[in-house]
């Protein structure tokens, strides 16, 4: 799924210095699981800037909705009187939902209330890793079903390189490295042969922006 | 008027238990399995919230006798309580008591309306006719009971000695009752200067019989005719009028194993008897009295012979001198069928000078002679057990009378009972009704009951056996507010915990995660489960589900957040600042004497308090909204974690509140005007100090940071 995370307070109230009717428009989906965007952070994010409005002595119109998915124009349809009466839509979507809602409507103003940051899964409560980084050209196979271009510091697929020490990364000793993970899997999959491959070249022009699919 | 001394009012634990929703849901075992019915884990949840008025209220729904079941009733609820799988099953009875003892209020307006008009008339002023007085009055019959003593209240006048159940006690339920404009006519008995037709030529349209099982059975054994054998129910009739003396020092013989042959026992002792025996058939853990009245009986010194059957009275120049008794092999036969063996062999004497005879009541049903109500080959009431009507129509019969011998609340649910086909007969309706579907919750599974902290019963203050003995004063002195709220907070709140949302879950799996008892699982088609049955009703899963798609059934967030701006708008109206909310624990608000008093009549006007039950139920928003409605200052007061019938909820609160302190550091009002405190069980019983103290300015303080 999609990871983000809430910008800081006073960075989304510098974006909505200027608009006085602003609907906080929360995902009900990736952000929601993420606890960045959903109906919980939604409440939260508009009881904050109410307060907020009230110290700095504005006047502020803040409502709120949660969508299923952003990025689904059917969705954002059935709210289309809320989103067209608003001066600016603060979006807890991730940059596809920002992206989606400013497509659906033009007219109106949308700002990312979010960072979007990586694809990854869950490692602990309230702790995300980053796990994939869309390469269009998957090798997880041959990996241990462990990703060199998105845990290896530097994306290598042929490694590990000579920086690491104790199982760690040399770009950030906290970090695991991801060769070593790779070593390790692969030798309990009694497969430690593959390492004798070597991996052609990556092939970025597979990962080349902005991509689509046609079935 | 309301014990409630929030500011804002409010009623959340009755809205669930009554709602039309819940009557479809499971209901808890203590509910299921209690004859009336009552709304347990209702009343429980409302006094572990100091609601204590709201708790009567709920009992009163469906019990007319609250104070006489809170003292004597056979409280099967209390045995399949869940609690009990933990530790010790919830002290249901006393806290029921407690209830009644701090918000019955005097004597009821007069309640009844006589819409229906017709008239009822009701023999016998037992739990049972009294319950069924008390439905149809409030059906708005015009309800006359007769009672062939000179005061109401039947077997719980005449048979339960005062130092179970006080009789001003009795009487004020009486008189609630009467309220409702039932009369009650003493000295009144079928037979004696009442007739059935005579009744019916007064144009009562129904009857009930509901006269109990007032003739004590005797024995057939040599030695009966002696001087010095009584019979149970007479003894206790005279004990109970003050009239029964036993010179001091007797050595009296109680034969009987039940609760009647106990309560002879114990009042034998207290009028100066100098040996107490029982003999009975039973095997000690046979004995049809209650576990813990037998438990009290031999605390007190009373003697039990179990397993030994009578064979003759001994005397001497026509006194009784003994018991001779033979042991008694097995009570019942191979069908079941109570049906004693004994063995000659097993002789053995014991001394006495008095024998009162325990071994069961019948009914008295001479006065239906002439009344063409059937008996069947028993001698007993021909009756449709369904629905209480007698041969004879418009006649009904309820209570031991009908069902032979039980327990207060059994004869108050058979009462219940006749009352609904009474009101159907006058009303032209068939009386068949159909039985009231009711589903019980789960069993609590081993991997929850495990993770549930354990909390001490609260004891009963009691005194002393020494003391008991010496007279009839009652022996169990109630809990006082603290050892209730403390009492009240173990309920397990069954099936009372969480309400899941299906289609708003993102299916993240946070509850999955966080639930300190395993409750959320995850199903075989990939959705979540918060399972109902599992559910400890701790709050924790709702304010951390990020798509708010669990609510609590008893703790709806749109009435916090209107408790809030009550509260909000209350203490403002002082224009006094800085402007202080505080959110305290009620398990801990309520349990201090003086609490409700100081937030109605001490506490300082620009200090709104409000109450919630745990601070695991206080979300972000909650401390948020606070601030945007006008608070300076948010304190949030908790009880220590050893304290708290909950698990980690500290960790959870404190989460809540470093995220919210962040927040108001960002939006500028400063995290220092959000506090929580733990406060330790001392600091609880100086919460007037404690809360000056928390509230008064600190160094960094910006009073009325949204006011400048």
């Amino acid at each position: 799924m999609i990871v983000g995370k809430q910008k800081p307070l006073p960075e989304i109230r510098e974006m909505i210095a200027d608009y006085g009717n602003i609907l906080i428009l929360g995902c009900g989906t990736c952000t929601t699981v993420c606890f960045a965007g959903g109906e919980r952070e939604v409440d939260i994010l508009a009881s904050s800037l109410g307060i907020a409005a009230k110290l700095d002595g504005k006047e502020r119109v803040i409502s709120k909705h949660t969508v299923k998915r952003q990025c689904e124009w059917e969705f954002l349809d059935g709210i289309e009187e809320k989103i067209r009466n608003a001066d600016a839509i603060l979006s807890l979507g991730c940059g596809v939902g920002v992206q989606a809602i400013a497509e659906r409507f033009p007219e109106t103003p949308v700002l990312p209330g979010l960072d979007t940051l990586f694809m990854g899964m869950p490692v602990e409560e309230g702790i995300w890793a980053e796990r994939c980084s869309g390469c269009g050209n998957c090798i997880l196979d041959q990996t241990g079903g462990i990703c060199p271009i998105t845990r290896c510091s530097k994306g290598l697929v042929n490694g590990p390189c000579g920086g690491y020490r104790d199982g760690k990364c040399e770009v950030d000793p906290t970090r695991d490295c991801a060769w070593i993970q790779i070593y390790e899997r692969l030798k309990k999959m009694g497969r430690l042969d593959m390492l004798y491959i070597p991996q052609p070249l990556k092939d970025h022009s597979k990962g080349g922006h902005p991509r689509s699919i046609t079935l | 008027m309301n014990q409630n001394h929030e500011e804002s009012s409010k009623s959340y634990p009755r809205m669930m238990s009554s709602g039309s929703t819940m009557q479809r849901e499971a209901q808890p075992p203590c509910q299921v399995t209690c004859p009336i019915h009552q709304d347990v884990r209702g009343y429980i949840a409302a006094i572990a919230w100091g609601e204590f008025s709201e708790a009567l209220e709920l009992i009163m729904e469906t019990n007319p006798l609250p104070s006489v079941c809170g003292m004597i009733c056979a409280h099967p609820c209390e045995t399949k309580c869940r609690r009990g799988e933990v530790d010790q099953p919830l002290s249901i009875m006393a806290l029921k008591r407690f209830a009644v003892g701090h918000a019955y209020h005097s004597r009821p307006q007069n309640q009844g309306e006589f819409k229906q008009g017709q008239k009822v008339a009701i023999i016998g002023s037992g739990p049972s006719g009294l319950t069924a007085a008390h439905d149809l009055a409030k059906m708005g019959y015009r309800v006359t009971i007769f009672e062939r003593e000179d005061a109401a209240g039947g077997a719980l006048r005449s048979a339960i000695p005062k130092y179970r159940l006080p009789r001003e006690v009795l009487q004020r339920d009486i008189e609630r009752i009467m309220a409702f404009n039932v009369n009650i006519e003493t000295n009144s008995e079928l037979g004696r200067n009442l007739t059935i037709s005579g009744l019916k030529n007064q144009d009562y349209r129904a009857i009930l019989v509901s006269t109990g099982l007032p003739l004590s059975r005797g024995l057939r054994i040599p030695g009966i005719e002696l001087d010095g054998i009584l019979l149970a129910l007479p003894f206790l009739r005279e004990v109970n009028l003050n009239r029964q003396k036993i010179q001091s020092g007797v050595k009296v013989i109680v034969i009987g194993g039940g609760n009647v042959a106990i309560d002879v026992a114990r009042a034998a002792l207290r009028l100066g008897a100098g040996v107490v025996h029982m003999v009975c058939l039973e095997a000690r853990e046979e004995m049809p009295s209650f576990p813990w009245e037998v438990e009290a009986a031999l605390a007190e010194g009373v003697q039990i012979h179990c397993s030994k059957g009578p064979k003759s009275i001994l005397g001497r120049n026509g006194q009784v001198t003994g018991l001779e008794c033979m042991g008694c092999t097995a009570v019942f036969d191979a069908e079941g069928r109570f049906n004693p063996s004994f063995s000659e062999e097993e002789v053995s004497v014991i001394d006495g000078d008095m024998v009162i005879i325990a071994i069961g009541q019948a009914a008295d049903l001479s006065f239906l002679k002439d009344s063409g109500i059937r008996l069947n080959e028993r001698g007993q009431l021909f009756l449709d057990t369904d629905t209480l009507a007698t041969s004879e129509e418009g006649i009904f019969a309820s209570g031991e009378v009908a069902t032979g011998p039980g327990s207060a609340v059994e004869a108050m649910a058979s009462g219940r009972k006749a009352a609904l086909s009474i009101a159907r007969y006058l009303t032209g309706k068939p009386l068949a009704m159909l039985p009231p579907q009711e589903t019980e919750l789960g069993e609590l599974s081993s991997q929850i009951i495990n993770k549930i902290k354990k909390l001490d019963r609260q004891q009963m203050p009691s005194l002393t056996v020494e003391e008991r003995v010496q007279n009839f004063a009652q022996i169990e002195l109630g809990y006082n507010r603290a050892l209730a709220i403390r009492e009240a907070r173990r309920c397990l709140s069954c099936g009372l915990g969480t309400e899941y949302i299906e289609e708003e879950c993102s299916t993240c799996l946070t509850c999955v995660r966080i639930c300190p008892y395993g409750v959320p699982i995850i199903t075989a088609s990939g959705s979540v489960d918060i399972r109902v049955d599992q559910c400890q009703a701790c709050g924790i899963c709702v304010n951390e589900c990020p798509a708010k798609a669990v609510t609590l059934k008893q703790y709806q967030d749109e009435e916090v957040i209107q408790r809030i701006t009550t509260t909000m708008a209350n203490a403002s109206r002082s224009g006094v600042r800085p402007l202080i909310v505080v959110f305290w624990c009620s398990f801990s608000a309520y349990a201090i004497e003086n609490f409700a008093e100081f937030v109605r009549t001490k506490r300082p006007s620009n200090i709104g308090i409000l109450t919630i039950p745990c601070v695991t139920k206080i979300g972000i928003i909650h401390l948020l909204k606070a601030f945007e409605l006008g608070a300076d200052k948010v304190f949030i007061v908790g009880c220590p974690e050893e304290y708290c019938p909950y698990n980690e909820s500290t960790f959870w609160a404190r989460r809540k509140v470093d995220r919210a302190k962040k927040i108001l550091d960002d939006v500028g009002v400063g995290a220092e005007q959000l506090e929580m405190f733990n406060l330790p069980s001392v600091d609880i019983e100086q919460f007037e100090e404690v809360l000056v103290k928390i509230t008064q300015p600190t160094k960094q303080t910006q009073p009325d940071p949204l006011n400048r």
